[in-house]
């Protein structure tokens, strides 16, 4: 009699756990059902195979399909440090490109990397697919084969001058295309702004946002602006990822219109 | 006898979620449950009515045969070996394809 | 073709059905007791997988192994750059690492010695043990319980029970061991590989996510 109980409450089990429609309750009843049909084995005159089937099917399996539950993959993005874009944050990453990135992440059920590189790196990166997306402060240049998403954040690009000298860009960064021949250029924008500091360069072509960071930081003294162009930041996508280019900017008109990227543009930037 | 009918039950269960999800993960689910019931089915041929385990000194009346059981006992551990493996498989697929769904994956890309 | 799906599941379940007839009425149950005697283990569940069919068990944890190894190599190139942030230290968690990880030890011990004479044996408890490293993992934090479980001990530690377990085997076939004693060193030393090989696996799972 208990025999025929238990083999119903296990073949209950098995319809409940295959019937889901989340993959997570899918794998924890069928967790559960190994642990009846270990209770069957007993049953049935068989403890060593009810231990094993217990210890092995309760268990090893259900964890080990808990841990292999990922999402949809990897989404890596090759990123340069820009506050207060996207930035490092002791042990996490803050920013108004990372409170999109992650929601987009979360969007297509991927995990985000970040990939802190140096901005030359990047079109070698994309066009590899070893990242699938770049960030942090990006401007692209002319003749950048990646496909550009819409446009983020407006901003301009301005010489600052603190003195008589070259000017200088950080490598693989729009400012470098209209740098004169005597420009000198940095691997990133800490390496910049420490030559500016020391006196070494005379000016740079440097995007708006970064130019105001440092005067508010204090670490040039008087300093002139000019205007070059009106810009704007970007993501940029892998050429081989039509999809994702596609889903990325639906993503983006959808928090655009909803006003969203408006209220995370003041939050982060204001 | 009962065990013998879930069993029976188990395999075909497990066989029409193999089958029918479209879901990697969902199929090994259900090729799991299809095993526990081949599995179930080996040890339900093992029992006699009123049977008690084959270890000396439990005393008279009706074994269970306990050739099944060995046979099953190294089923179990291979499953769960095999099992590891082909997830690792779809942790790899994951990683490149970006889906888990069998047509999205069979489509030429 | 929609009628497809349904027809193929009938179809394996009306060839197993079939099967189940054929089984009637039950062959007699052999006589077991002249191998556990001949094995010297009572249990015969262990006198057949230790002894009778030794090879058979020795085998299968080759195969184990094997899977093992492979799991290894294909997800080396996966792991995730920089650490993995331990679960959010909860204190039920712990807590529970604290009050079952003794018993869990204790229990498949017991189930490794006392395999010949009972129900048990070396596989129930190396799969125990691999369970109670994962929730020792959980509450520790993979990462930290990688670093302190030193990574080439252990595959050392996987390689020599195998290793030894095939000599033991060759003893058996070739000047013909048999006795208690064997029974519980065998056991132990499957214990020792299925618990390994599981935490391996577990820990390579870690590796590849962003989080436990």
């Amino acid at each position: 009699m208990g025999t025929i109980l238990l083999c119903a409450l296990t073949l209950a089990l098995a319809v409940f756990a295959l019937t889901r429609k989340r993959l997570l309750w899918g794998v924890i009843g069928v967790g559960v059902h190994s642990l009846a049909l270990a209770g069957v084995y007993l049953f049935l005159a068989a403890p060593d195979v009810a231990l094993t089937e217990a210890a092995i099917g309760f268990g090893l399996v259900t964890f080990v399909y808990l841990l292999a539950l990922r999402r949809g993959g990897r989404l890596v993005v090759a990123a340069t440090a820009a506050y207060p874009l996207l930035y490092p944050d002791g042990e996490k990453i803050a920013g108004l490109e990372w409170e999109i990135l992650s929601r987009f992440g979360r969007s297509l059920h991927r995990d985000v990397e970040i990939l802190w590189v140096p901005r030359a790196e990047i079109p070698r990166l994309l066009s590899s697919a070893e990242a699938d997306l770049a960030a942090g402060g990006f401007l692209p240049r002319d003749g950048e084969r990646a496909l550009l998403s819409s446009p983020l954040v407006p901003t301009r690009l301005v010489i600052v001058r603190t003195g008589e000298g070259p000017l200088g860009a950080v490598k693989g960064d729009r400012g470098e295309s209209h740098l004169p021949p005597n420009g000198r250029t940095y691997e990133d924008h800490e390496a910049l702004v420490r030559a500016l500091a020391r006196g070494e360069l005379g000016g740079a072509v440097v995007d708006l946002l970064r130019a105001r960071q440092w005067l508010l930081d204090g670490r040039l003294r008087d300093a002139e602006m000019t205007p070059l162009e009106d810009v704007a930041f970007r993501f940029a996508v892998a050429p081989a990822q039509g999809e994702t280019h596609a889903a990325l900017e639906e993503f983006l008109r959808d928090l655009s219109s909803t006003g969203e990227l408006g209220r995370l543009v003041e939050e982060h930037l204001r | 006898m009962a065990a013998c009918a879930l069993a029976i039950a188990l395999v075909g269960l497990g066989f029409w979620t193999l089958i029918r999800r479209r879901n990697v993960i969902w199929k090994l689910l259900g090729l799991n449950v299809a095993a526990g019931g081949a599995i179930l089915f080996l040890v339900a041929i093992a029992h006699r009515p009123g049977a008690h385990p084959a270890i000396v000194g439990l005393g008279p009346g009706p074994t269970a045969d306990p050739l099944p059981h060995a046979l099953v006992l190294t089923a179990i551990v291979i499953h769960f070996a095999t099992l590891a493996l082909s997830l690792v498989y779809v942790i790899v697929l994951t990683e490149r394809r970006h889906s888990q769904d069998v047509h999205k994956l069979e489509e030429d890309r | 073709m929609k009628w497809a799906a349904p027809m193929a599941v009938l179809g394996i379940v009306v060839l197993v059905a079939v099967g189940t007839w054929s089984l009637f009425p039950r062959p007699e149950v052999p006589p077991w007791e002249e191998a556990t005697a001949v094995w010297g283990a009572e249990n015969a569940v262990a006198a057949i997988v230790l002894g009778a069919r030794l090879w058979d068990t020795l085998f299968e944890i080759l195969v184990y192994a094997m899977a093992m190894v492979g799991v290894r190599l294909v997800l080396r190139p996966l792991w995730r750059t920089g650490s993995v942030p331990p679960l959010a230290e909860t204190p039920l968690l712990r807590r529970a690492a604290d009050v079952l990880l003794g018993p869990i030890v204790v229990f498949s011990v017991y189930l490794a010695a006392s395999g010949h004479l009972g129900p048990g044996g070396g596989f129930p408890a190396g799969a125990l043990l691999g369970s109670g490293l994962l929730l020792l993992a959980l509450a520790k934090g993979a990462d930290r319980l990688g670093g302190e479980l030193h990574e080439p001990a252990l595959e050392r530690g996987e390689y020599g029970a195998i290793a030894l377990l095939l000599a033991v085997g060759g003893g058996v076939l070739f000047f013909g061991w048999k006795g208690g004693s064997l029974c519980v060193g065998l056991n132990f030393l499957i214990a020792v590989e299925v618990a390994i090989g599981a935490w391996v696996v577990l820990h390579q799972f870690t590796r590849t996510r962003g989080e436990v």
